[in-house]
């Protein structure tokens, strides 16, 4: 049907900015063997924009004596496949204490942690030596990771990155170094700016306004004295110098939280579950407390979220299109949980559009607003999540009669975490009506009725009505 | 035919698509059969020998047949019989194969299976036309916006006659080739009804399912149409080949049994389930909702009824994993 092409055409155009952020996540670590030609425009492009506008010695005097500071302190986190040297990802590290406790993202370890009989870790230092790693602690939410070399003495007495004072505040603009190395190319510094927390953002995440490349993914971004401000973790491939960093909080809690546990060796989806089903309960918990707030449609109030942790995108027909006039909004949220390269959770999508028929007649509308509201998927079977299981029913909510679906899908590996998708439409007018859409990724039932009541809720007529039009 | 009551026995001979193509009386014994001009019976063929088969009374009155120099043999109701057999014919007659030639010998005396019925050839009426043609304009104008284009309603109108007679004129190419006639009008009579039968199905069925509110009647429009459609298809090959019919009868029994089991098998393999769509995806116009409502809260408590089926689901995959060796493969190989 010709409007639902348009609005899946909209859908896939919006829905990029998410997947950059995704693509970036999942490419933070490299792969062995990153395209050469990506590598040296990476590296030319900074030195063609600094030289002109900064006197040498202002800004590259203070990235020097970062670097020399920091050199020691910083790691190359390699996963290997158990039986071969070749590695299958790279990611940078850094030390967080004498003893050679170190700090990286959760995805740059991610194969390890979810098979560890099937890859190992290995650590580079800026010298050249390398050791073996042994996994102790993970944040999935923050993604991060602590670790620790299996020979201790290896790491010890090369001193450690210290973590910026919570109560000293860096003022928006501030400059900061990321430290790791691109790309396999070798250790490098990158300059930037401190823009503050990111905006619209369920979880906390650092605006860093400089460029992070893939490999780099776990290095320390400091202050001008070396401090720790975050940990680099992505990068946005739609912009300039647009990339996020994991705040130092998450990271001084980790290594609380991590120091004196005892090495991961095996699978780690019982801690994973743990893990996401806590970072359930807070989104459900956030999210089910905020009003809707309304698409502005004369005949229905529509559940459009508020845009705290979610940003929405609008669209509509164009006015002159003599067929079916509709509006719609694509919410989504930019804070997603990388798992492993084939799966992202912990997020939630609300979508709605409005349909206008009076131009079509009933019949005409009927078909459309039918045809509309079969166009969509569930899922299948997968390697991650099972089959959906559906229930469907003709709900009265305050006298609006509405058509209901709720799909679930139980995650196989991860008991108790189910992706939720509910899909709702209007039934009561001839020639208008409203089709929403809400999903939510990695949630447990008791959550996913609670989310699915709060959206259906989010249903009604601006004003009770007593005859359908 | 003359001298009917002289008359021993009758040879047909059959060509190739199972038609008597001559009739030989037989006046006297014995009878001579082969490609030589000096036999009773001259078959032009081959495979067949100068002197072939000889066919004479024995001693006490009985047909024998004799197979003479040849190397192929003769086949005597299925059976084959080599160079130098004798053998006695049934007294009904016989199905004789000569080389590729296939004869039939009838005796006099012999009794005649009953007169068979034709079957009766259900003429459905030509007016079908009507109702079908109105349904597809009245479908193809729901599909185009107010005021489309001449261009875009071609297709729609002319649609369904093309295809229509493409399809008749196959099935009539198919008559030709099994019973040497095109018969276009007989497909046509045949093809009326089930089309009709089909949009139908397939406006109603749906429709009528949401109105209900009841999404089984819906998830059953689908194998609905594929029962009508295989019976529809049945329909024409019993015109074609009507001595057939219980064979074409079995085969598109057999057919549609395999096909709805291998297409129920796929969609168990990814569906988890009989059915392919998840959700009844057809809405009720608001004028014609039968169907009762609950109260939100019925939905989202029967949520919790699907917790236990899914956590099945999911231990199921895990235990198929653990059975199939490895941890999934290159989990991350993505990264």
């Amino acid at each position: 049907m010709r409007h639902a092409r348009i609005a899946r055409w909209l859908g896939a155009l919006l829905l990029s900015l998410p997947l950059a952020w995704c693509a970036n996540r999942t490419q933070a670590a490299t792969p062995a063997g990153a395209p050469a030609g990506a590598a040296a425009a990476a590296a030319s492009a900074p030195a063609a924009d600094t030289t002109p506008v900064q006197p040498e010695s202002a800004v590259s005097g203070t990235g020097q004596r970062i670097y020399e500071r920091s050199r020691n302190r910083l790691l190359q986190v390699r996963t290997l496949l158990q039986t071969q040297d070749s590695q299958s990802s790279v990611g940078s590290g850094f030390l967080v204490d004498d003893s050679g406790l170190l700090v990286t993202n959760y995805h740059v370890i991610s194969q390890y942690a979810l098979q560890p009989g099937r890859y190992r870790l290995v650590y580079v230092t800026v010298d050249g030596q390398e050791g073996a790693l042994q996994l102790l602690a993970f944040d999935v939410v923050h993604d991060l990771a602590l670790l620790r070399p299996v020979k201790p003495e290896g790491l010890q007495g090369r001193g450690a990155i210290a973590l910026r004072p919570q109560a000293e505040a860096l003022p928006r603009g501030a400059r900061i170094f990321a430290l790791g190395n691109p790309l396999d190319v070798g250790f490098a510094v990158a300059e930037g700016s401190y823009n503050g927390l990111v905006e619209r953002s369920f979880l906390q995440t650092l605006f860093f306004g400089g460029s992070l490349s893939a490999g780099m993914s776990g290095g320390p971004a400091v202050d001008d004295q070396g401090r720790l401000i975050g940990v680099n973790v992505a990068t946005r491939r739609d912009g300039e110098q647009v990339s996020f960093l994991v705040p130092a909080d998450a990271v001084r809690e980790l290594i609380q939280r991590g120091r004196s546990a005892a090495p991961i060796t095996t699978a780690a989806w019982p801690e994973l579950t743990r893990q996401l089903l806590a970072h359930d309960v807070a989104l459900t918990e956030r999210f089910a407390a905020l009003p809707w707030r309304g698409a502005g449609n004369a005949r229905y109030a529509i559940p459009v979220p508020q845009e705290a942790f979610m940003r929405c995108w609008g669209s509509g027909s164009p006015q002159a299109a003599r067929g079916l006039q509709f509006e719609r909004s694509d919410c989504t949220m930019d804070s997603r949980l990388f798992i492993s390269g084939s799966l992202m959770t912990g997020f939630l999508t609300v979508r709605h559009e409005a349909y206008e028929g009076s131009k079509l007649g009933t019949l005409r509308f009927g078909n459309r607003y039918s045809s509309s509201f079969g166009n969509e998927a569930m899922g299948v079977d997968d390697r991650h999540r099972t089959a959906p299981k559906c229930l469907e029913r003709t709900l009265d909510r305050a006298g609006l009669p509405l058509r209901a679906v709720v799909c679930m899908r139980g995650y196989k590996k991860m008991d108790g975490l189910h992706d939720l998708h509910v899909l709702v439409a209007t039934l009561d007018g001839a020639q208008a009506g409203v089709q929403g859409r809400f999903d939510a990724f990695g949630v447990s039932l008791a959550s996913a009725q609670r989310l699915t009541a709060h959206y259906v809720d989010g249903f009604a007529w601006t004003a009770p009505k007593t005859v359908s039009p | 035919m003359d001298r009917p009551e002289d008359r021993l026995a009758l040879i047909d001979t059959f060509e190739r698509d199972g038609r008597a193509s001559r009739v030989l009386d037989v006046h006297a014994w014995p009878l001579l059969l082969g490609r030589g001009l000096c036999n009773h019976v001259v078959l032009d063929d081959p495979f067949v020998a100068e002197r072939h088969a000889r066919i004479g009374l024995a001693e006490d009155g009985a047909l024998l047949l004799t197979v003479l120099d040849t190397v192929n043999g003769v086949q005597l109701n299925g059976r084959h019989l080599a160079a130098g057999a004798s053998v006695r014919l049934p007294a009904g007659g016989a199905a004789l194969q000569l080389g590729q030639t296939r004869l039939r010998l009838r005796l006099a005396g012999a009794p005649v299976p009953a007169e068979q019925p034709l079957p009766r050839a259900k003429r459905s009426p030509l007016w079908l036309a009507v109702p079908l043609y109105a349904l597809t304009l009245a479908e193809v104008a729901i599909g185009l916006d107010p005021g489309a284009d001449t261009s875009a309603w071609l297709a729609g109108v002319l649609g369904l006659p093309g295809m229509l007679a493409a399809w008749c004129a196959l099935w009539a190419l198919m008559s030709k080739l099994f019973q040497h006639r095109f018969d276009f009008m007989g497909h046509l009579r045949i093809a009326l009804p089930w089309a009709l039968a089909l949009q139908l199905l397939d406006i109603l069925l749906p429709q009528l399912g949401a109105s209900l509110g009841w999404p089984w009647l819906w998830q059953l429009a689908a194998p609905l149409k594929l029962l009508v459609g295989a019976v529809w298809l049945y329909a024409h090959l019993a015109h074609v080949l009507p001595q057939y019919r219980r064979a074409v009868r079995a085969g598109m029994l057999a057919m549609t049994l395999v096909g709805s089991g291998i297409t129920l098998n796929t969609t168990w393999r990814t569906h988890d389930d009989l059915v392919a769509t998840p959700y009844m995806s057809t809405l009720p116009l608001p004028a014609l909702r039968f169907g009762g409502t609950v109260a939100p809260a019925a939905l989202v408590d029967a949520m919790a009824t699907l917790g236990p089926p899914l956590a099945q689901r999911a231990k199921k995959a895990r235990v198929d994993e653990r059975d199939n060796g490895a941890a999934d493969p290159g989990d991350g190989d993505d990264n």
